[in-house]
């Protein structure tokens, strides 16, 4: 037998602090949570390339109002556009494969019942799976704000330090971090909402594709609900419908409107979520 | 193993008198066990490691386990026995509260599982349905995942905990390989240290001898005979009848989701056959002694066998030898477990 001493009063589940950090460890290992990262990375890096190159050809008709023309000799255009670019398909993506794995693929694996029977608490067990998801999220936003960022300076240059913004005037250094911190939180508020829905959807099955199949041909599905004009007045309920929001921020004066609706959106979302995932994990066989 | 075993002596002891139907043979307990030295220290502890009362469940159309009432005593190894798709695992999944039953409830070291599941099972490991780990973590860092989740190793480092586990059953050297290299044996083990990662009060282990090599059943049947000594419980579900009757002081058998039979496997076994089995040349002489005193006696193939319907044992024996019968063997006529299975399984539809 192993020499583990008992405690007087016998606990009746593992700290929290240790349930978290098992939890970050097993999702940082995850080999795809790696690749999806450095694939993430490669974004910033693949549009510098693109534009400097692109910029050379079309140095004399430049002007094109377009997001990704906007950071050819304005390099901190260059982490807000990937990370808007990314928010399109790919952020969602590492998001729900996150997600799915979190409950599904624990359950697919044959650990959920592990962790179940160890016990962790199912409450817990919620807490720490959308804290390994968030991790994630966080994580993924931070790649492309960071190499956008160095690749901006690098490749691109810095406009000595200036952001010309989309409207023309410009913002010092210190401004233009502050305003990629706004996006970055603002992003991650945005896959929080993808990641609830994710985990709820995870936890009624235990079938990993099924939640990733379900998350993205949800996400274009309301794409396409967005396209269509007569149906206008669904638009304020679609989490989609605010994410070209986050380009905002490279506008002066920065307009906070679209930013805090879809952030409520997203809240909203989120609950859903994340109430959802409780309430089945709470009944959960598994 | 201190204080929360007195409350969970103090709730099974008043359970006791309201003991259900079905399992007459289950009347057991410390008495009968303690006869074997290795059990009579722990078996002082009253009470039952796990109950079923009543416990069914459904699947759509299909009854998985069907009103099923059984007992584990505290202390006893307990066989579940039954073909494939009894309602073994489903029954030992209720008991862990891993399903919830659709009917009837299921208690855990004297706790209700459906109410308090969380104070029993930091005392209860387990391996259900074969090993669950990850593939792309080493075998050391899946285990140190399942440590972390462990409440009872409160704050200490999980490190050595984990080593000492891994050693247990004997994948020190494969510890850093990777779960998904590792052959069928050697993820069954490795399901096993994570059951047996701290003392544990019940251990429940769902055909754990899967896959495993004569060598692996050999270290089964050890680890079963070590947790037995130390006076945990084991539920050992198999479909070997030589693997429980070889480690097991209980029986269960199931068939079609229906409880045929419980008990102690002893008990069980004796009442297959009755009288007694002796081995002996002289058989004319000795089938005339016996019912020369009123024995009803007739041939064996290799002596004859005596009914009980005459003077005890030891008196018949002494009657034979003194008669001048040459008595190679005498043993009660008890079936083995294949026989007593069979009969079982086959009289019920």
């Amino acid at each position: 037998m192993t020499t583990a001493v008992l405690p007087a009063a016998a606990p009746r589940s593992a700290p929290l602090a240790r349930l978290l950090g098992s939890e970050l460890t097993w999702v940082l290992r995850r080999p795809r949570t790696l690749v999806m990262l450095g694939v993430l990375a490669l974004i910033p890096i693949v549009i510098a390339i693109g534009v400097t190159v692109v910029a050379d050809e079309f140095a004399d008709r430049r002007g094109g109002p377009g997001l990704i023309g906007a950071v050819a000799g304005n390099g901190l255009v260059l982490p807000v556009a990937s990370i808007t670019l990314a928010l399109a398909l790919l952020l969602p993506m590492a998001v729900t494969t996150a997600a799915a794995d979190a409950i599904a693929g624990e359950a697919a694996s044959g650990t959920l019942r592990g962790l179940l029977l160890a016990p962790v608490g199912r409450l817990r067990l919620v807490v720490m799976k959308a804290f390994g998801v968030l991790v994630v999220a966080t994580l993924a936003v931070l790649v492309i704000a960071v190499v956008g960022v160095l690749a901006a300076l690098v490749v691109v240059g810095a406009a000595d330090g200036q952001l010309v913004t989309l409207s023309g005037t410009t913002i010092g250094l210190a401004e233009a971090m502050g305003r990629l911190a706004v996006v970055v939180v603002w992003t991650v508020g945005q896959l929080a909402a993808v990641g609830a829905i994710a985990l709820a959807l995870s936890s009624l099955t235990e079938h990993p594709m099924v939640v990733l199949a379900a998350v993205l041909g949800g996400l274009i599905v309301f794409g396409v609900l967005t396209a269509v004009p007569a149906l206008d007045w669904l638009q304020p309920y679609l989490l989609t419908s605010g994410w070209t929001a986050g380009a905002d921020v490279l506008r002066d004066p920065m307009p906070w409107g679209g930013l805090i609706e879809s952030s409520l959106r997203a809240l909203c979302y989120t609950a859903v979520g994340a109430g959802l995932a409780t309430h089945r994990m709470l009944r959960r066989d598994a | 193993m201190t204080s929360t075993e007195k409350t969970s002596t103090e709730k099974t002891t008043e359970k006791t008198t309201e003991k259900t139907g079905t399992e007459e043979t289950g009347t057991d307990r410390r008495t009968t066990s303690s006869d074997d030295p290795a059990t009579a220290a722990p078996a002082a502890e009253a009470g039952f490691a796990a109950r079923a009362i009543g416990l069914r469940k459904v699947f759509g159309a299909t009854v998985a386990v069907d009103g099923v009432d059984l007992d584990v005593p505290t202390g006893s190894v307990l066989g579940m026995l039954g073909p494939n798709g009894s309602g073994k695992t489903t029954l030992i999944r209720m008991l862990l509260g891993l399903t919830r039953p659709t009917a009837g409830r299921a208690e855990l070291l004297g706790h209700d599982v459906d109410a308090a599941a969380s104070a029993a099972l930091p005392h209860v490991g387990a391996l259900v349905e074969g090993p669950g780990f990850h593939p792309f973590l080493s075998g050391r860092a899946n285990l140190s995942r399942v440590a972390a989740a462990e409440p009872l190793l409160g704050r200490q480092p999980l490190g050595p905990v984990v080593d000492a586990a891994l050693e247990r059953v004997g994948l020190s050297a494969a510890a850093d390989r990777r779960y998904r290299g590792y052959s069928l044996g050697m993820k069954q083990r490795l399901g096993l240290a994570a059951a047996l990662l701290l003392p544990r009060r019940l251990v429940v282990l769902d055909e754990p001898t899967n896959g495993l090599d004569p060598a692996g059943t050999r270290d089964v049947r050890r680890v079963i005979g070590e947790l037995h000594a130390g006076g945990a419980t084991v539920i050992v579900s198999s479909h070997l009848l030589a693997e429980v009757e070889a480690t097991c002081t209980h029986v269960a058998v199931l068939q079609s989701g229906s409880l045929l039979a419980a008990g102690e496997l002893r008990t069980l076994l004796d009442t297959g056959g009755s009288g007694l089995v002796v081995s002996t040349p002289d058989v004319e002489l000795a089938l005339r002694t016996l019912r020369e005193v009123g024995v009803t006696a007739y041939r064996t193939e290799d002596g004859v066998a005596a009914s009980d319907d005459g003077p005890p044992a030891p008196e018949v024996i002494a009657l034979l030898v003194r008669a001048g019968v040459a008595v190679h063997e005498a043993r009660r006529n008890r079936t083995n477990l294949d026989e007593l299975f069979a009969r079982l399984t086959e009289e019920t539809p």
